[in-house]
């Protein structure tokens, strides 16, 4: 139970990305349990921020994930700052247990949705358009992507998490695959979202 | 597990390299992240630099492009044939360099027009500036109007894509084209290039004062554009002032005009 508490704190703290203090006063988290993440992850780059920061469930037997993120791009790598959402499902298909604290996934597939904020992203073509002037939003572009992932039991005596893994993926996304139909002349490599993060598992 | 001194200082040189690098790596960020290096920015006005520093004889000719959208290995085909032609004082792109207005869209579009021998200059398209794509174009082109003398013609850039401003009545921008084509001693013949051409996503209520203003001093030359994708020449004033629209690249041909002593001479080559 208090590891329990301590994890959610720990996901709150990630979550927020602020060295704020996090409330103790509510210690009956009891019934919330079941709310809990499975995990917390923080991923550099894969097209959905410079850093991201997401949490989420694991279902089917440890099979299938389902993960929010936050993403920001900060002013110093950008000429505008991002913000953006990001909701992505992963098929976990293989698990080889290399030993007692280690676990090799070494091929996830992933299908991400990702919502950038801002008046110029756009979901749905805004009025002052006639129907159809533009076929995609540039607000929701969904993708793809594969990935590796290594479970390890780091510091899992340390700190309020079970395990720690490192996970790395590469994906694209339509709009960029779009660009690259028809185009022998534009690398394979030009379209691809390369990222890598931890994950803290409960 | 305690973490040496050693094993910190590691992990520290590795955020190092990673913080260094940009978004133009394939540690994509987001699609929309600019962060172009100093050969994508500023390339208009370095490229007018490079035309007023090499003067033409008697003829300047210019290569038109336009309408690239995702057409990059069409748009690699019309710079390979542009650089056999050595009569070609420079190129001008009439707009929609970026499809989706993407700033990767940007650096693909730019790849290949820098691998052009002579300069050439990009104007604003309305598929440019969706999402932060003006912000991309305003980075690596600069600023959505502008305009240059060269061997006493002037050349204007005038952003015509109304709708993508909501018709707030100031896109096209009448009073700096009209400030533009006021005489002076500098010029005394104008070439107008724009992308959209009164119609669809041409504000109607400026169509009229644009047509006027274009006639209103007598001398522009010739006004060309691109948006409609396929060639033409027309005369939709009175004053006979050709228009001229130009081949959008998936043709496979590019139109080109001759200015020689206030004259103007189009003509099609196949790529």
């Amino acid at each position: 139970m208090l590891m329990k508490f301590r994890f959610n704190v720990l996901i709150i703290f990630l979550l927020m990305g602020t060295t704020s203090n996090v409330s103790l006063a509510q210690t009956d988290l009891g019934k919330w349990d079941w709310l809990l993440p499975d995990y917390a992850k923080l991923q550099f780059a894969g097209g959905i921020g410079f850093l991201s920061c997401g949490a989420g469930y694991t279902f089917v037997n440890h099979r299938i994930d389902a993960s929010v993120f936050y993403g920001f791009v900060p002013k110093s790598f950008s000429v505008d700052e991002l913000h953006s959402i990001s909701i992505q499902f992963t098929a976990k298909l293989i698990r080889i247990s290399l030993s007692e604290n280690y676990q090799l996934l070494p091929l996830n597939f992933g299908w991400y949705l990702h919502h950038t904020f801002g008046d110029e992203y756009w979901v749905k073509l805004p009025p002052h358009y006639p129907p159809e002037y533009y076929w995609w939003s540039p607000g929701r572009n969904a993708g793809v992507f594969i990935g590796g992932e290594l479970k390890t039991k780091w510091l899992a005596s340390k700190i309020p998490a079970s395990g720690i893994a490192v996970y790395v993926r590469a994906g694209t996304r339509g709009l960029y695959i779009a660009s690259k139909f028809g185009n022998n002349s534009i690398p394979f490599s030009d379209i691809i979202e390369l990222g890598f993060g931890i994950a803290l598992y409960r | 597990m305690i973490w040496s001194m050693k094993t910190v200082l590691n992990i520290g040189f590795l955020l190092g390299l990673v913080l260094m690098v940009s978004c133009e790596t394939a540690f994509d960020y987001s699609p929309y992240c600019i962060d172009f290096s100093g050969k994508d920015k500023d390339v208009n006005l370095k490229n007018i630099d490079r035309i007023i520093d090499h003067p033409a004889n008697d003829t300047i000719q210019i290569a038109f492009t336009g309408d690239t959208h995702n057409f990059f290995d069409e748009l690699g085909f019309f710079v390979e044939k542009v650089n056999t032609m050595d009569a070609v004082n420079f190129v001008i792109h009439v707009g929609d360099i970026a499809d989706f207005g993407l700033p990767k869209q940007y650096l693909w579009g730019n790849s290949f027009l820098s691998q052009l021998k002579v300069p050439y200059l990009v104007t604003i398209g309305n598929h440019d500036l969706v999402g932060n794509g003006m912000e991309a174009y305003m980075e690596m082109y600069g600023p959505l109007n502008f305009s240059f003398i060269y061997q006493s013609y002037k050349f204007i850039f005038l952003n015509t894509n109304s709708l993508e401003f909501q018709y707030n009545g100031l896109v096209p921008d009448l009073l700096w084209l009209e400030q533009q084509l006021l005489p002076s001693n500098d010029f005394d013949s104008v070439v107008l290039v724009f992308h959209l051409p009164p119609g669809m996503g041409f504000d109607p209520n400026l169509e009229a004062g644009f047509y006027q203003t274009i006639s209103k001093f007598n001398n522009v030359i010739v006004a060309l554009h691109g948006h409609l994708h396929g060639f033409e020449m027309y005369y939709p004033t009175t004053d006979s002032i050709p228009y001229v629209d130009v081949y959008g690249v998936e043709y496979s041909m590019m139109t080109t005009i001759k200015i020689f002593n206030r004259q103007i001479y189009v003509d099609e080559i196949p790529f």
